[in-house]
């Protein structure tokens, strides 16, 4: 019998840059005449991926933004050719880069259950035998019959996913596809995952959410640069990606169609700043930084999207989780918006932190957007600056300058 | 247990049409959701796919039969509705099968599933049109008291032609429109330019005379001329079409296999040119 589910060797894409966007006419005629061909500038994706993984395992890709992970999950569903290596899968396969996929406004939601079931590669028969516990799992219930224009963006999801997590492959491949949806749906889904993976199925999980890596998958692959960077233990892994320096990031900025976020608010860019709002580069213990969020709320809702933005130990755990304190009930109108956060000094302990950055609405909780690991920041101390003569390593998450009093009694 | 191996090295020339196969519940479903989305919040809904080919029908019936005095052996009407028929099948499935990959981008860019599907989807969603312009010629045959020939057995290779046509040309314009944009130009153009280079609404013959000898064979480069000619000679029948048709016939075949097979060679492309 054998045992393995997919085996990767020496898998490698080319993208030609420029070659990406549509082509035209004019390149094609004026190629004919020009003897000499245009130096094509071109960058490998991916380059010598090889690994194996065995029936039933779940595994988690993790890398970071542009590393390849998305490049390797549409090679693997058969989105894109690779330019070379080859790949053996045993197994029908199912693949979730997107959720809604094929999903179209003017058609109700049972039509299109139907359309996107069998786009996922179900049969018309298969998506009847599972209609009532798709639409069950989605909780749409009396909504089916209405045009999915009409649905929230939350009931859209929840709709797609569920269509999704009723595909009964052997072998199936999701994407981050739980980057926006309320918490609540949220865990329901991470759970159905879990199901699925304890049916014996083989899984792989791209994801930037280590705890949801670390809470479904048995081994991890690490992909770095397009390259395959380790591959072993889910914790071990997990641990070595987040400790890895490439993992520093102390801005990001987003093009115009990229910004992501939903149909309310988008986010235009995050930056780590000082006192005077100047980008930093380095973050000592001894002196505070901002967080700064902008944004735009692009469609007035009857809600009030706050920023907030969560730390992460380089082991993977929670440090803390700031909100902004803007007012409940108050509304914002369209507009541009920046917020920022003061991290004092001497709270965070020197050492690598993760930042996830999430705007969203507390009552009721929608998440407009939600950043994992946008930015990863080192924090750094010149031990000379100590205010006392002790220059080794202090343990912990955090190293707060507390008051302290001392009598003598 | 499926097996399935993906290899940078080996390109197979042709389709998997077990695959194919496999998804045809996917044909069905995205036809018929163009179907249902063609006329949504529109007013009288499905009466514009009776209310345009009548329309159309009737100007060139004014046009080429009455100002320019073409004569055909049945009523000028019922000539044309036979050839428009068909034409308005070909002209739909051209037209939508260009840009039906680019429109469909967001699904080819995040799922499997073989591309192919979407031309062809489109030239199932066509016989409807085809159905009401054959429904308008079956009423005016009866108006006219005029009974199908003998030759109507020949009829369904016909017609089978003019699918093939369609879904040939249908099949290269998606493919080759997302390599060149400029084909989302060319198409309608097209379509235009073939309503009079089609014999529609004047019979081939007519063209024939017309034409100086070395032209004839370009005449019939054009699938759907002997297409055309074909069906309506199985429908009412007449004098035979020439040799020529022959033309139209082999341009047909060999669209279709050129057709899939360049197809087929740029599919694993597209999600990098969308």
């Amino acid at each position: 019998m054998n045992t393995t589910a997919i085996k990767i060797e020496n898998l490698g894409k080319e993208y030609v840059l420029g070659q990406k966007k549509e082509g035209s006419l004019r390149d094609l005629l004026s190629s004919f005449f020009r003897s000499s061909k245009r130096e094509k500038s071109s960058f490998w994706a991916l380059k010598k991926v090889s690994f194996e993984v065995k029936k039933g395992e779940v595994v988690g890709i993790i890398g970071k933004n542009g590393a390849g992970k998305s490049t390797l999950l549409k090679i693997l569903s058969q989105i894109t050719k690779p330019t070379e290596g080859r790949i053996e899968i045993n197994g029908r396969v199912a693949s979730l880069l997107e959720v809604g996929t094929g999903f179209h406004p003017e058609l109700t939601g049972r039509e299109n259950v139907f359309l996107n079931g069998t786009i996922l590669g179900m049969t018309r028969k298969e998506v009847k035998a599972k209609f009532d516990e798709i639409v069950e799992f989605s909780g749409v219930g009396r909504f089916i019959d209405t045009p999915v224009k009409h649905y929230s963006s939350g009931m859209y999801v929840r709709l797609a996913f569920a269509v999704a997590a009723h595909l009964d492959p052997e072998i199936l491949i999701i994407d981050e596809v739980l980057a926006v949806g309320d918490a609540e749906f949220q865990k329901k889904c991470l759970g159905k995952m879990k199901d699925v993976a304890q049916q014996g199925r083989t899984v792989l999980f791209v994801s930037h959410n280590m705890n949801a890596v670390n809470s479904l998958c048995s081994s991890c692959v690490y992909i770095k640069d397009g390259e395959l960077e380790g591959q072993g233990g889910t914790g071990e892994i997990i641990s070595r990606y987040l400790n890895s320096t490439e993992l520093n990031t102390y801005n990001t900025s987003y093009d115009e169609n990229e910004m992501p976020g939903d149909e309310f608010v988008r986010v235009t860019s995050i930056d780590i700043v000082n006192k005077k709002l100047e980008a930093l580069k380095t973050i000592n213990i001894h002196e505070s930084f901002g967080i700064k969020v902008s944004y735009q709320v692009i469609k007035k809702g009857s809600f009030n999207p706050l920023v907030n933005i969560h730390f992460h130990t380089s082991k993977g755990e929670y440090a803390f989780v700031t909100t902004d304190n803007g007012k409940e009930g108050h509304v914002k109108s369209k507009g541009n918006y920046q917020s920022t956060v003061w991290v004092s000094k001497n709270l965070l302990n020197v050492g690598f932190y993760n930042i996830d950055v999430a705007i969203s609405t507390l009552t009721p909780v929608i998440v407009h957007a939600l950043l994992p690991s946008v930015l990863g920041v080192e924090v750094i101390e010149d031990v000379n600056l100590r205010d006392n003569d002790y220059k080794q390593e202090i343990p912990g998450v955090v190293r707060p300058k507390l008051n302290w009093e001392t009598i003598k009694i | 247990m499926i097996k399935k191996i993906i290899d940078a090295k080996i390109h197979s020339v042709l389709p998997d049409f077990k695959e194919l196969f496999h998804y045809k519940d996917l044909f069905y479903t995205l036809a018929w959701r163009d179907f249902k989305v063609r006329y949504a919040q529109t007013t009288i809904g499905l009466l514009w796919a009776i209310v345009q080919p009548l329309i159309t029908l009737l100007i060139l019936s004014l046009v080429f039969g009455r100002f320019v005095g073409v004569k055909t052996e049945i009523p000028h009407l019922l000539f044309t509705v036979a050839g428009m028929s068909l034409w308005s099948y070909f002209a739909y499935v051209l037209t939508n099968s260009g840009n039906s990959i680019i429109s469909s981008q967001d699904m080819v860019k995040k799922i499997y599933f073989p591309r192919l599907i979407i031309p062809i989807s489109k030239a199932i969603v066509g016989f409807i049109d085809y159905g009401i312009a054959l429904l308008i010629m079956v009423i005016l045959m009866i108006y006219y008291g005029i009974g199908p020939s003998i030759n109507i057995i020949y009829a369904p290779f016909f017609i089978l032609m003019g699918i093939i046509a369609a879904l040939s040309v249908g099949i290269w314009l998606s493919a080759l429109t997302i390599r060149y944009r400029d084909f989302q130009h060319i198409v309608p153009f097209m379509v235009q330019i073939g309503l009079y280079i089609t014999p529609i609404a004047y019979p081939a013959e007519f063209a024939m005379q017309q034409l100086p000898k070395w032209a004839a064979p370009i005449f019939y480069l054009n699938p759907m001329a002997g297409v055309i000619q074909g069906f309506r000679w199985s429908v009412f029948g007449g004098a035979a079409p020439g040799n020529l048709i022959f033309v139209s016939l082999g341009c047909t075949i060999l669209l279709f296999i050129t057709g899939i097979i360049y197809f087929n060679k740029i599919e694993h492309k597209m999600a990098d040119f969308v």
